[in-house]
């Protein structure tokens, strides 16, 4: 599903040169539930990125869902993308539409048909219990709220791997563990997740193998 | 798929709100101004065919000629270059067109010991004939016949017209600029309303694997839309104009100009406007995906 070979990235900042990830090595099979673990700056972000093709690796070989990532067109790049729900760190919820129009949104740009959208939103926003929120705006939801309503939306379109950077990162124990047993919900689904955590006791409790990242570095791969 | 697009493309426009809405005025006046000097200039032409019709060059005839001379001579002056219509007016035919022209006065003219007029060939230059410069080989050219007293008329009408055309001329050249710049300003203003109302939208869209034509066609949607609204705004202003100020000038119009009214765009002009602002719409939007380019 995702193999990594001898990975790094460094950003150019102007003269500045910013290494993110150092020879990073793993692989992620079919199905798997892995999480990729270490503090703020490990290289958590720059990782997840570099597998849907945001950035392109400085060294290395990347491979997900059997492509090359580094050498594919803009819409085979397109292509990779619709198989992957993406959670980002920052939610990215678009602030004028509704939660029922930000999934109905994704969904309608990858052309699902028009009379599948109402069910296929609905099942999503019910896996993650937001169907009572479906018609508030993103600045009136909680925290918590927004993070499955970002959830939601990843999967709706029922991909084949999931990425969430942080989905649980400013929320508090409860609705954390809320939040997690989504996800979990999903794996169970046949979905391959990719869950990334600054948070190692959040890691050490979802009982996964789990990837530590520590100044780019890839330390232990356990569980 | 088409109602999405357009859906995405109709909300970014509301969103865009005041730039929006200054762009398609935008739109609107530089369509308006094009508009205005079409009608005007369709307006200036149809005045010139009208001129070069009644712009007539008499030529006066050192004597009457007899039927057969008069004859000959008409078919010589028709073979020369820049005439078109030939007329041979006698003395007796001047007269009674003076007389009409006095008319109750007309006993005057019968108190006359001889007819004091000249026979005359009454000239109407062909297009190449009525330009000034034409006009002006045309009366050298009849002035040197060995029949010919006196040439009048025409060049006087020639100039003007010269004149008339060269401020029509300016004037174009004056709206195309202040036009061009409009249009400049107005494609400059909905890159930037455009692409600012839907980075979150297209980020969105890119990073979920949206096919290009998806991703960028609201864009070029929403600027056509901008485009069309101009132009129809600017067809409601130019109709709204012609009927309040139409029958204020028509007079003035009559006078200078000898157009008995101004007549408004044809239809294929108003279908043009319709095109050029859509089209001017169209390239802000495709200017907006340039630069949305990474
Ligand atoms: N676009 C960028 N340009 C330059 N440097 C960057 C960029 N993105 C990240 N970095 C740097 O790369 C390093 C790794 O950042 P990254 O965002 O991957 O960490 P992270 O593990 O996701 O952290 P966090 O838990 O705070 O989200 C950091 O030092 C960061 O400053
Ligand atoms: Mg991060």
């Amino acid at each position: 599903m995702i193999e990594l070979h001898r990975v790094s990235k460094v950003y150019s900042v102007g003269p500045v040169k910013v290494p993110a990830l150092s020879d990073v090595s793993f692989r992620v099979g079919k199905g798997e539930f892995v999480t990729l673990c270490g503090p703020s700056g490990a290289g958590k972000t720059t990782l997840l990125r570099l597998l849907y093709r945001e950035e392109i690796p400085t060294e290395g070989e990347i491979e997900v869902l059997r492509q090359d990532v580094t050498a594919l067109t803009r819409s085979q790049v397109a292509a990779l993308r619709r198989s992957i729900g993406i959670v980002f760190q920052d939610a990215k919820l678009l602030p004028g539409r509704t939660v029922y129009e930000n999934v109905a949104f994704v969904l309608r740009v990858l052309g699902t048909p028009r009379r599948e959208i109402t069910g296929r939103v609905f099942d999503a926003l019910r896996a993650v219990g937001l169907s009572a929120r479906a018609q508030a705006y993103p600045p009136q939801l909680s925290q918590g709220e927004a993070q499955r309503a970002a959830l939601a939306r990843a999967v709706a379109r029922k991909p084949l791997l999931l990425i969430a950077d942080e989905p649980t990162g400013n929320l508090d124990e409860g609705m954390a563990a809320e939040v997690i047993e989504i996800v979990r919900d999903i794996w169970a689904g046949g979905t391959t997740v990719l869950f990334a955590t600054h948070q190692a006791t959040l890691a050490a409790a979802l009982k996964q193998r789990t990837l530590s990242l520590q100044n780019g570095r890839l330390l232990k791969d356990e569980g | 798929m088409f109602g999405f697009l357009l859906g995405e493309a109709l909300r970014d426009l509301r969103r865009a709100g005041r730039v929006a809405v200054s762009a398609i005025v935008l739109i609107t006046l530089s369509l308006a101004a094009l508009g205005a000097f079409w009608l005007l200039s369709s307006n200036l032409a149809e005045a010139v065919v009208q001129f070069r019709e009644r712009v007539k060059i008499v030529v006066y005839l050192k004597r009457e000629p007899s039927s057969g001379e008069s004859r000959a001579l008409v078919e010589r002056v028709r073979a020369l270059p820049g005439v078109a219509v030939v007329r041979y007016v006698g003395k007796a035919e001047a007269l009674g067109t003076l007389k009409q022209v006095l008319g109750k006065d007309a006993a005057v003219a019968d108190a006359l010991p001889q007819n004091p007029l000249p026979a005359s060939l009454e000239i109407t230059p062909t297009a190449e004939g009525a330009t000034l410069e034409g006009a002006r080989a045309l009366v050298m050219r009849l002035g040197a016949l060995p029949e010919t007293d006196e040439v009048g008329g025409g060049v006087e009408w020639m100039e003007q017209f010269a004149h008339g055309r060269r401020l029509l001329w300016l004037f174009g050249l004056g709206v195309g600029a202040v036009l061009a710049a409009a249009a400049i300003l107005t494609v400059t203003t909905a890159t930037t309303l455009v692409l600012h109302a839907r980075r979150d939208e297209m980020e969105i869209m890119r990073l979920v694997g949206a096919p290009e034509h998806v991703v960028r066609l609201p864009l070029l949607l929403q600027g056509m839309m901008q485009g069309l609204l101009g132009a129809m705004l600017a067809i409601w202003l130019l109709v709204g104009c012609y009927a309040i100020l139409g029958p204020r000038v028509e007079p003035l119009v009559r006078e200078t100009l000898g157009l008995a009214r101004l007549t408004f765009l044809r239809p294929h002009n108003v279908a043009f406007l319709m095109l050029a602002g859509t089209l001017l719409g169209g390239v802000g939007g495709i200017l907006a995906r340039g630069r949305a380019e990474p």
